[in-house]
């Protein structure tokens, strides 16, 4: 069943929202998949999937350090589109395909990123002269000329996203065997990324032993938690 | 309000045009002119020069961009050589740039990122999220508040008064936590995840996380783990769907 129209049109706003929070305003960290999900999942009213595929995408973002002028995904979106696609089903169905579309809208992202920024510098160079002669004013049109682009751009995401969410809400579903597969799979990769990011910005000192130390206290919860 | 709380405010938006050319120059620019307004009377035939100095090239963590704000607009105000303010915005981005990515992208961030999933899969809800979100921007607003002021009050000896801060030994310390939280954060994720009856999805999940890894360590940098899980994520979709 397909979510009502204001359902759509409040994602279609956090989404939005969430986007241009990664790097234009204010970076206030609710792009992070975690909170961005656990919006989400609560404007379709599923908060299990918005906690469960904010979860696993933060694993992949936790992988990313925002830096400078590096490339990276943009995962805020795609964990809204995310959860849209993945809301209403019994986990782990559709879980499989709600992370292939929000990994492929995040890449989508990175690169629509990119593209701002170089649109952000064609717009600089239009008015060189003016900057050079000390124009507030036209530092101030390219200030919110940069952050209206960046608002065009995260709806342009946020509208891809929700057409490629409702497409897979309406696909017959793998088998569930194939569909825990197809979870197990999104969950390794989560790990993959985590891992090797982790293991990336621990260096050779003392994070690299708090890392152990974290992981040894993680698998001790999971497994005390796995008995009960 | 008071042209600091002005550009306090559009701090949060240094980076709103942020590009290739200038990367934060112009943002810096917008930030700063709420405070340059009182040398536009005092000085009207320094103030364009100023204005135009304050969007010149710049690039450092947007979360301590207060503290060059603040030094250039002082050494502004203050008459200093137009060449030597240049300077001494070129030499505050390496250093502003350094201290913020590991404070705050490589340390505070992963922190309270990796303790919020651990929060979650235990059962937190939305309370995990929103305490997650409230410590950050807390400690953000501070910091950015403090940055501010740090900067107008040293003008161009902040180099010294960054080196004297709190700053360096706390992107020093926020290290060893991080990487805790994020280790903790890997098992408890995984297993809640997966759900109590996984199975045979576990050496699944662990299998492909570890043969990830030894590629991207070993084979190429092109293998990222975003890459290699969505030629997976195909490979399983199209299989699933002809084999039942």
């Amino acid at each position: 069943m397909l979510p009502p129209v204001d359902v759509l049109l409040l994602l279609l706003a956090w989404g939005t929202l969430v986007a241009v929070d990664l790097v234009s305003l204010p970076q206030a960290m609710y792009s992070r998949p975690v909170v961005a999900g656990a919006v989400a999942g609560w404007i379709t009213g599923d908060l299990e999937a918005g906690f469960r595929i904010g979860v696993l995408l933060e694993l992949f973002a936790l992988d990313v350090l925002p830096v400078g002028a590096a490339r990276y995904p943009d995962y805020g979106p795609a964990t809204v589109a995310g959860v849209l696609a993945a809301s209403g089903a019994a986990w782990p169905e559709r879980t499989g395909l709600s992370v292939l579309l929000a990994l492929s809208l995040a890449v989508l992202g990175g690169w629509s990123m990119q593209r701002l920024r170089m649109a952000n510098a064609s717009a600089m160079q239009a008015r060189a002269a003016a900057l050079a002669a000390g124009s507030p004013g036209a530092i101030t049109a390219l200030h919110w000329g940069g952050l209206g682009r960046d608002v065009v751009r995260g709806m342009t995401l946020m509208v891809i996203g929700i057409a490629l969410a409702l497409l897979v809400r309406v696909l017959p579903p793998m088998s569930p065997r194939w569909e825990a597969t197809a979870a197990a799979v999104a969950v390794g990769g989560g790990i993959m990324a985590v891992a090797g990011g982790a293991w990336r910005n621990a260096g050779r000192g003392r994070r690299l032993t708090w890392l152990a130390v974290g992981l040894a206290a993680g698998v001790a919860i999971a497994v005390a938690r796995a008995v009960r | 309000m008071t042209g600091r709380l002005r550009a306090f405010g559009r701090l949060f938006g240094v980076q709103a045009d942020w590009n290739y050319e200038r990367m934060l120059g112009a943002g810096m620019g917008y930030a700063a002119a709420p405070l340059l307004g009182e040398l536009r009377d005092r000085d009207p035939a320094r103030y364009p020069e100023a204005v135009a100095r304050s969007a010149d090239f710049f690039n450092c963590n947007p979360n301590l961009a207060g503290l060059a704000l603040g030094a250039l607009v002082r050494a502004e105000s203050e008459g200093v050589p137009g060449p030597q303010v240049s300077r001494l915005r070129t030499a505050l981005c390496g250093p502003l740039g350094a201290l913020g990515d590991r404070l705050f992208w490589a340390g505070l961030v992963p922190f309270l990122s990796g303790l919020t999933v651990v929060a979650v899969a235990l059962g937190g809800g939305l309370v995990a999220v929103l305490v997650m979100l409230l410590c950050y921007n807390a400690i953000r607003a501070a910091s950015g508040w403090w940055a501010l002021r740090t900067g107008l009050r040293e003008g161009m000896q902040v180099g010294r008064a960054i080196g004297e801060s709190w700053l360096p030994g706390a992107a020093e310390r926020v290290g060893p936590p991080a990487g805790f939280a994020v280790g903790l954060a890997i098992p408890v994720a995984a297993a809640w995840l997966l759900g109590p009856r996984a199975g045979a999805l576990v050496p699944i999940a662990i299998g492909i996380a570890l043969a990830g890894i030894a590629l991207a360590v070993f084979v190429t940098g092109r293998a990222t783990a975003i890459r290699l899980t969505l030629a997976l994520l195909v490979l399983t979709q199209l299989i699933g769907r002809v084999i039942p």
